[in-house]
C-alpha cells in the first residue's frame, strides 16, 4: 500500500483527537493513581512485556480457538438454516420466528446456562459464543435467501437448469454478500461475548487474563488486554472481511 | 416449428384473456400487438409454458405445451428485463443455459462466444453485465435465448427499455438474426411501427378480456404506411373500449 493511502486512512483530525484523549488520560492518571487509571507509559510497558514473553499469543490464541469453534459452528448451522429456508417457505417462517427469540435472549442467560450445563470448561464460552452469534449470522443468510430475485429463478426454469445448477449459479451468489456481512457482525460479537464468558471458570483467554489482572491489582494489564482485543478486532475486520467482501463483489464495479 | 394457439384463455381475479387463437408456420415472425394490459405478456408466458392457461391449449408441432412440465422442445425467452446474472461474465451467462445440454466446457465456451458474436458482442465476452450498456445486455439476453438453438423464440418487449436509436439498431439485428437462423419467433410489442417493421404475421389483440381482433400477413402487399395507419386506428378503438368499460366491478 502506498504512503498516501496510509495517510488518508489514518486521517489527521482523528489522530489529533486521539492525542488529546491520551493527554487527558495521562493527566487524570497522575491525579487518581495507578490502581484506578494507570499512566500510558505503564500500559505500553505492559504491552511490551506480554509481547516479549509470548503471553499475548497464548491468551489471544485461546480466545480465538474458542471463537473459531463456537462461531464456526454458528456459521455452519446458519448456512444449513438458510438452505432449509430456501427449500421450504414453511421452514422459513419457523426459522425466522426462532431467530427472533434467540436474538432477544441476553448474553448472560447463555453464560449462566452454559456454566450449569458444561461446568467450568472450554465449552461454556464456546456454547455462549455459538448461541449469541447464530441468530445474527442466520438472520442475514435467511434474509439473503428470501431476497433472491424470483425473476432470475424463473429464467433458470425457462432454460431448464437443474435444481443444483440454479442453487449454485443463482441462489449462492446472491446470498453470499449477506453471509459475509452477517459473519462480519457476528465475528465482532463473538469476540466481545466469548471474552465475557471467559471470566468464569477457564484459565486462559483474554477475558480470563483481564479479570485475573484486576484481581491481582495490575490495572495496567487490564488496559493492555483491552488494546490487544481492539487490535484483533480491527485487524480481522480490515484484513479478512473487507478483503473477502471486496473479492465477492468484484463484478459490481 | 409450427405453433398453434387454440382458444387460450386466462382468468386471474377477472378474465384477462377471453379466448385467443392463431397459428404460425415454422420460421414465421409473429408480432403480438394490443392495448396495454390486454394480456400480451401473459399470452406469451402461456405459449412458453411458464404459466398455465385457464382454457384452451398451445401446440408445438402437434405436441401440447403444458406449464411446468419437462419436454424435449427448446424454447428461448427474452424477457422485458435482461435477467442476466450480474456475477457472471457475458460468456458465462450465455454458457450457463447450455449446461443442461451436456456439452463439454470447451464446447460450451466456443458456442457461447459464437452466439455472442452473432449478437454483435464479439470482444465483450469477459465483461460483467454491469459494465456494458443496456442495449448490450439485451443483446446478450438474445444471444442466451439463441444459443440453445430454440425451436421457438419468445420475446417480450425486449427493447422497451432502450432509447429510439438503440431500438432501431436492435430491430435490425433481430431481423437479421431471424433471417440467418430461421427460427419461429413470437414477439410482443406495443409499438405498431416496430411490429410492422419486423413481423411477418401481425396478431392484434382486442381490449381485455382479449380476443384476436385481427390477424394480418405483413408480406409487403399492403403498403406499410397504410398498415401502420389502420393498426393505429384499431388500437385506439380498443384502448377506448377498454377505458369505456371502466374498472372491473364498477
Amino acid at each position: 500500500m502506498r504512503w498516501r493511502d496510509w495517510t488518508a486512512r489514518l486521517h489527521l483530525p482523528t489522530l489529533a483527537v486521539a492525542a488529546l484523549i491520551v493527554a487527558v488520560w495521562w493527566a487524570l492518571s497522575l491525579r487518581y493513581g495507578a490502581y484506578v487509571l494507570p499512566a500510558p507509559p505503564a500500559v505500553l510497558a505492559g504491552l511490551r512485556d506480554v509481547v516479549r514473553s509470548g503471553e499475548v499469543w497464548t491468551h489471544t490464541g485461546a480466545s480465538l480457538y474458542r471463537i473459531a469453534i463456537g462461531f464456526g459452528a454458528a456459521v455452519v448451522v446458519a448456512v444449513l438454516l438458510g438452505l432449509l429456508a430456501f427449500l421450504s417457505r414453511l421452514a422459513r417462517g419457523v426459522v425466522h420466528d426462532f431467530l427472533a427469540v434467540l436474538n432477544a435472549t441476553s448474553v448472560f442467560v447463555w453464560i449462566v446456562v452454559s456454566i450449569i450445563w458444561f461446568g467450568l470448561s472450554n465449552w461454556a464460552p464456546i456454547f455462549t459464543t455459538f448461541m449469541i452469534t447464530l441468530p445474527v449470522v442466520a438472520s442475514n443468510v435467511v434474509e439473503g435467501v428470501a431476497g433472491v430475485d424470483r425473476r432470475l429463478l424463473e429464467m433458470g426454469d425457462v432454460y431448464r437448469l437443474s435444481g443444483r445448477r440454479k442453487f449454485t449459479a443463482i441462489v449462492v451468489p446472491s446470498t453470499l454478500p449477506y453471509l459475509v456481512a452477517g459473519m462480519k457482525v457476528g465475528f465482532g460479537l463473538a469476540l466481545k461475548v466469548s471474552v465475557v464468558a471467559e471470566i468464569f471458570g477457564v484459565t486462559s483467554g483474554i477475558g480470563y487474563v483481564m479479570n485475573y489482572s484486576r484481581e491481582i491489582l495490575a490495572t495496567q494489564m487490564v488496559f493492555v488486554w483491552a488494546l490487544v482485543m481492539i487490535a484483533v478486532m480491527t485487524l480481522t475486520d480490515k484484513l479478512v472481511f473487507d478483503t473477502v467482501s471486496r473479492r465477492l463483489t468484484r463484478w459490481r464495479t | 416449428m409450427k405453433l398453434e394457439v387454440s382458444g387460450v384463455g386466462k382468468d386471474y381475479l377477472i378474465p384477462v384473456i377471453d379466448s385467443v387463437s392463431f397459428a404460425a408456420e415454422a420460421g414465421e415472425f409473429v408480432c403480438l400487438l394490443g392495448p396495454n394490459g390486454c394480456g400480451k405478456t401473459t399470452l406469451l408466458r402461456i405459449v412458453g409454458g411458464i404459466e398455465p392457461a385457464t382454457r384452451g391449449r398451445v401446440m408445438l408441432d402437434g405436441q401440447p405445451v403444458i406449464a411446468d412440465q419437462r419436454h424435449q422442445r427448446r424454447v428461448g425467452v427474452v424477457f422485458q428485463e435482461d435477467r442476466l446474472l450480474p456475477w457472471l461474465t457475458l460468456r458465462d451467462n450465455v454458457g450457463l443455459v447450455l449446461t443442461p445440454l451436456e456439452l463439454g466446457a470447451a464446447e460450451r465456451r466456443a458456442t457461447a462466444d459464437r452466439y455472442l458474436g452473432l449478437a454483435g458482442l464479439a470482444g465483450f465476452e469477459d465483461y460483467y453485465p454491469g459494465r456494458v450498456s443496456g442495449g448490450m445486455r439485451q443483446r446478450a439476453a438474445i444471444a442466451r435465448a439463441l444459443v440453445i438453438e430454440p425451436d421457438l423464440l419468445l420475446m417480450d418487449e425486449p427493447f422497451g427499455a432502450l432509447d429510439a436509436q438503440n431500438r432501431r439498431i436492435m430491430q435490425n439485428e433481430v431481423r437479421r438474426i431471424w433471417r440467418q437462423t430461421g427460427r419461429t419467433i413470437v414477439f410482443v410489442t406495443h409499438s405498431i411501427e416496430e411490429a410492422v417493421a419486423i413481423g411477418t404475421t401481425l396478431v392484434m389483440l382486442s381490449a381485455r378480456p382479449s380476443r384476436v381482433r385481427e390477424q394480418i400477413r405483413n408480406d409487403g402487399r399492403v403498403e406499410r404506411a397504410r398498415l401502420v395507419d389502420d393498426l393505429n386506428t384499431m388500437i385506439m378503438e380498443e384502448v377506448e373500449r377498454q377505458q369505456g368499460a371502466g374498472p372491473p366491478g364498477a
